[in-house]
């Protein structure tokens, strides 16, 4: 075999070309992993509404490959999944922009349009936007990935000499399996081709054999074969699918999956039209900028640097200018709330406290925290957003509806929950929700469906096989502590609601179980925020039923406010305001008498040192104003 | 030379691995030949899920696929009846999938015979546990092939995904007649067949894109009608269907294992005259002080039979303190269809004499059997645990004079409702909540031609763990004599169109007291399943 040895320069350039393709990777995985991270998109709480749901069984398999673009579905579905582990998710966007790259990288170097190969992380740059700003469109991104990949696949096929016949042959199965594969994005893919043959190529009848097909093989296949209505048939897994432009929350970031599907046309178009005309302006600048790049440049490796730099202040641009912190936030607090961390929950929610669903969480956070009864007010308050009902009809953020799980409130958060079925489908998160409630209530038929539908999906399988196997040994699942405790503060008394009282609701909680510490911190908090401080403090003399070592702070100055304004005693055996609390409360009506009792004129001051005490609320009716 | 060798190694390797492939593929696949010899016998069938035991099955149902739920290494199932030679299934894994061209080859030749499974279990210790035959019976009567009806998530406010499908009862294919994809999401409901036959059929839609209308589907032509139909029957000349008007209230229970519940704070009933493309009502079946819904149309077409019920209330918007005690009765009207003449109103049933709410009555084609349900309270049998199936003799109550009824021995714990007959009288099919409380799904049921009802079994499936992890309720399941012809295709473009057919109520036939735009600013009030 006579080898010959490969140029220096050449495998210098292919060397340096490689690395900057790594080390962009590298970064971007990385970026992915610790930045963005994407368990929070996987547990999106439906702030994302298309988060795909999973199931591993053989009809769910069925269902979806037997329709054209099922596959690109089933893929699309099977992959985010993996968003699950954080690591193994922030692989497979990795993985899908490198292909990106490499596929747009291919199609350069196959249409001669080296030039522009820095272009080729233009959709990995989209990607990184994309997930940047908490948006989900995995599955249009991989039916452009799949389009390209034929596309690339068309190009090397038919470099080869081929007779017309064995063309049309191949160009007609790619279609048909590109359609059966990806659906609508076929219609990417014939485009692409069709501006090959007809600019690059100049053959006339295969490009327009090309737009003849985008347009016969979705209508004869999807529409007469497979039945699909003509506007799925030609749009289903493209961006502007009405499946994406119906919903508001699916519209977000989708100008730059726009830009991602005109992308490779345009390129094309615009190269054939500036690049490919000889002596044209843009020609020439290009060349000749390409000329000074390589002298000033002599090493490959430095070009490479410097294209990496470049790359990387274009990307670290684009990042900067599309973050969304608060998105970020709420997505960061409605994962630690999911998984009950909540330490985590509060530091998370330092970055955006004014936010309903962040002031809920935290709510919860600082009850599991034992700090409700102190910290409440360091927070933002409002009262709607204690106990959300979920009658606003606002499914996103799911955490909220677990705060009525964890008080007894079963029906409240079976509708909620199935409300997110029905809007947001068969996302694990919610069927765990729905199986536990069934178990409380006792609904062991439905409770057995949703663990079985459950036992089907990627992670949480092993949950629902153990409930399932519990629910086989112990059929009342009097062994469970959690179920038994939820059964024990379940209210018992059952009316029709159309709108719920939230009072009513704590109240009914505390009639059936006096020792439900959370209805009762909950209880106390709403009369706190609606100032209703007889009632407060009627509720506040119920403590005793607990075991609080002290009086809380808060608790302590709702007594000194009540006990002040009203000069009527308090009945609280054991637990007495503190010297502190008392010389606060003169602290604070001193500052607020010598601004003549003024609020506006007072606020600079009492904000300082009182902002987050009830105090302070009582007087202002806002919170989480300490300097 | 040596590109030949080359050549020839690839084609080696290529023969090589084609061998190893189809060699695993035949080790995978082959089948034991098992033998059972030796058997312990257990004294009590097998438990078997689905439940098919002790039933009556139609001889052109699908296999009953089903799962053993008796622990063992291997199961064997011998299918026999007296004509055929037995069908033996062996299997590692406790389902049981029936062939599907034996098994109507068994069921065909031996209609009015029983059907047994004997079922084998090969224990932990190698030994083959026998049980006790499970035995069924093959009816004589057919069941009409095809049943419609609607897949949903339990409905609370939103919309999801639905669709209104239909299967076939010789196997499993299942497909659909139209889905809400066909119309940017939305609601499809209350579909209605005329004399279950599919070539005309009404179904109800909502889309905030394209509103509230129904489809009114003949002969293979859809037509958009510009007012949305509620519960519909159809005259059996087909020249007219009645349907109600709701104004549907959803409320929420707080502790009840049923969390939701509904009322119709208003309802009347009207009738579109499919030749005058004309809505119109009549006072008596839209009168102020009741609230008329439910129609159904007597075989011979002179009486409409519908439930109606006292409306105490003044104010639409809130729910009455004694919601629960609001009880329907059954009564029929007489009509004239050449005159479009209606009659008095006659009591049927009254709720004060049952001291249930009565509710869906369906007639059986041959005019004879009246079934219907009863619940505690209210208007929709669904979400209420107490509703039952109930018959009533007509043939009988001509002769006598009174109407008497009897609860079906069919009824389980939980809610039966939305029930049809077939063609041949001798089959219902309606939904169940026997299984979960929450999820209803498909029940098929014989009734002899003395009224007797025996006891129902679920829709089979191909996957007999179906059920088991669906988490879509089956409604208002239809049995039609053939399939639904007319593409998903061409009923979606209907539904995208601009309505063929206009109809306005005229106030001046009548003095409806439910506008039908009333709650379409909140349609959300006005879902059910």
């Amino acid at each position: 075999m006579n080898l010959s040895p490969i140029p220096n320069c050449l495998s210098n350039r292919h060397l340096a070309s490689l690395l900057l393709s790594i080390v962009l990777l590298v970064l971007f995985y990385l970026y992915l992993l610790f930045y963005v991270d994407l368990r929070l998109i996987y547990s999106c709480g439906g702030i994302i509404t298309n988060f795909p749901v999973f199931a591993k069984d053989w009809a769910f398999f069925r269902d979806h490959i037997s329709h054209p673009g099922g596959a690109i579905v089933y893929v699309s579905a099977f992959l985010p999944q993996l968003f699950y582990l954080g690591w193994a998710g922030a692989l497979v966007v990795t993985v899908q922009a490198w292909l990106m790259s490499a596929c747009v990288n291919y199609v350069f170097k196959t249409l001669n349009l080296s030039v522009i190969r820095f272009l080729r992380f233009v959709p990995a740059l989209i990607l990184l936007i994309t997930y940047t700003r908490y948006t989900y469109h995995f599955y249009t991104t991989m039916a452009f990935l799949t389009a390209l990949s034929f596309l690339c696949l068309y190009l090397k096929v038919t470099s080869s000499p081929a007779s017309d016949y064995g063309r049309l042959i191949i160009l007609l199965i790619m279609s048909v399996i590109l359609y059966y594969v990806a659906g609508s994005a076929f219609l990417l893919f014939a485009l692409l081709c069709a501006i090959y043959e007809l600019l690059f190529k100049r053959r006339f009848l295969w490009g327009s054999l090309c737009l003849f097909f985008a347009v016969a093989i979705p209508y004869v296949l999807g529409v007469l074969l497979f039945g699909e209505s003509v506007i799925n048939a030609f749009s289903d897994s493209l961006p502007f699918s009405w499946k994406t432009l119906t919903f508001e929350s699916r519209t977000e970031s989708i100008m730059a999956i726009y830009i991602l599907y005109l992308f490779m046309p345009l390129t094309m178009l615009s190269s054939t039209l500036y690049l490919k005309i000889p002596g044209s302006r843009i020609q020439t600048r290009l060349r000749s900028w390409a000329k000074k790049a390589k002298k000033s440049t002599s090493s490959p490796i430095l070009r490479s640097l410097f294209e990496s730099f470049v790359l990387l202040v274009i990307a670290l641009a684009a990042v900067i200018f599309s973050s969304n912190r608060e998105k970020r936030t709420i997505f960061a607090v409605h994962y630690y709330t999911c998984h009950r961390m909540w330490p985590q929950v509060l530091e998370a929610a330092r970055q955006h406290t004014d936010n309903p669903f962040v002031m809920n969480a935290v709510n919860r956070a600082l009850y599991y925290t034992g700090r409700l009864g102190y910290d409440m007010f360091c927070w933002p308050q409002h009262p709607d957003v204690l106990l959300q009902t979920g009658e606003d009809r606002i499914l996103a953020c799911w955490h909220k509806f677990d705060t009525q799980i964890d008080l007894g409130l079963m029906n409240m958060a079976e509708r909620n929950f199935n409300e997110c079925t029905q809007v947001f489908g068969e996302h694990p998160i919610i069927l765990k929700r729905l199986a536990l409630i069934n178990m409380v209530k006792g609904n062991y038929g439905s409770a057995r469906i949703y663990l079985g539908a459950l036992s089907k999906t990627l992670f949480d399988s092993k949950w629902a096989n153990d409930y399932l196997a519990l629910l086989q040994s112990d059929p009342n699942l009097s062994t469970d502590n959690r179920i038994q405790y939820l059964r024990s503060i379940r209210p018992e008394k059952d009316y029709a609601v159309i709108g719920y009282s939230k009072e009513r609701v704590l109240r009914d909680l505390l009639e059936k179980n006096s020792k439900n510490r959370m209805a009762f911190e909950y209880l106390t908090a709403w009369y706190m925020l609606t100032k209703q401080l007889e009632k407060c403090v009627r509720s506040i003399e119920h403590l005793n039923d607990f075991d609080y070592p002290e009086l809380p702070r808060l608790y302590e100055e709702v007594l000194l406010i009540y006990v002040y304004s009203t000069k009527k005693p308090v009945q609280l055996v054991g637990h007495q305001p503190s010297l502190k609390a008392r010389q606060q409360i003169e602290n604070f009506s001193r500052i607020f008498n010598s601004h003549n009792r003024n609020k506006q004129a007072a606020f600079g001051e009492l904000a300082k040192d009182y902002g987050d005490s009830y105090f302070f609320y009582h007087i202002y009716g806002f919170s989480g104003v300490r300097k | 030379m040596r590109q030949e060798f080359e050549s020839k190694r690839k084609r080696i390797l290529v023969v090589v691995a084609i061998t190893m492939i189809v060699c695993t593929l035949v080790f995978a696949l082959r089948e034991d030949k098992v033998t059972i010899d030796k058997v312990n016998v257990v004294n009590r069938p097998a438990r078997i899920h689905p439940d098919y035991s002790g039933t009556v099955i139609p001889p052109n149902i699908a296999p009953l696929n089903f799962s053993i739920l008796e622990k063992g290494s291997l199961y064997c199932v011998r299918i026999s009846s007296k004509q055929t030679e037995t069908i033996e299934i062996f299997s590692k894994a406790p389902k049981i999938t029936i062939p599907e061209n034996r098994w109507h080859t068994m069921l065909d030749d031996n209609r009015g015979e029983e059907l047994f499974f004997h079922v084998f279990v090969k224990a932990e210790n190698d030994e083959w546990n026998r049980f006790s035959p499970i035995i069924n019976n093959i009816a004589n009567e057919e069941i009409d092939r095809f049943l419609v009806y609607r897949k949903i998530y339990p409905v609370y406010s939103a919309w999801g995904k639905m669709g209104i499908y239909q299967r076939d009862l010789y196997n499993y294919d299942e497909s659909v007649v139209l889905d809400n994809g066909y119309f940017d999401g939305g609601c499809l409901n209350c579909h209605s067949f005329c004399a279950n036959k599919p070539d005309k059929m009404l179904f109800g839609i909502r889309s905030s894109k394209y509103g509230s209308s129904a489809l009114l589907v003949e002969d293979g032509k859809g037509q958009k009608i510009g007012t949305k139909f509620g519960y519909t029957s159809w005259h059996p000349s087909g020249r007219l269907a009645a349907y109600s008007i709701n104004l549907v209230n959803m409320f929420f229970h707080t502790t009840n294992t049923e969390v939701r519940d509904v009322i119709d704070l208003d309802s009347l009933l009207a009738y579109y005259l499919v030749d005058q493309k004309a809505v119109k009502t009549a006072p008596d079946i839209a009168r102020k002080d009741r609230l008329e819904t439910y129609p159904t149309w007597s075989p011979d077409g002179r009486y409409l039979y519908f439930c109606s019920a006292p409306l105490s209330w003044t104010d639409r918007n809130i729910i009455p303190a004694d919601y629960n005690e609001i009880k329907y009765d059954l009564v029929r009207i007489s009509y004239d269809i050449d005159r479009d003449e209606w009659g008095e109103i006659e009591n049927v049933l009254l709720s004060q004499n049952t001291g249930l709410s009565i509710l869906l009555p369906r007639i059986s084609p041959d005019g004879r059997w009246l079934l219907f349900c009863m619940s505690d309270y209210g208007c929709f049998p669904v979400y209420q645990r107490s509703s039952d199936l109930y018959m009533i003799d007509l043939e009988r109550a001509r002769q006598s004079g009174q109407y008497e009824l009897h609860r079906l021995s069919i009824n389980s714990d939980e809610s039966e409702s939305w029930h049809s007959f077939s063609t041949n009288n001798r089959w219902i099919a309606f939904s169940s909540k026997r299984d979960s409380g929450v999820f209803t799904r498909p029940y098929l049921c014989y009734l002899d031609k003395e009224g007797k009802a025996y006891k129902p079994f679920v829709m089979p499936q191909k996957d007999p763990d179906h059920y088991n992890t669906c988490l879509r309720t089956y409604s208002v399941p239809e049995l039609i004599n053939g399939p639904v012809k007319v593409t998903r295709e061409k009923l979606g473009n209907v539904v995208r169109s601009s309505p063929d057919i206009l109809c306005d109520m005229p106030v001046t036939t009548a003095t409806p007291k439910v506008t039908e735009t009333a709650d379409q600013d909140k349609p959300w009030l006005r879902e059910r399943e």
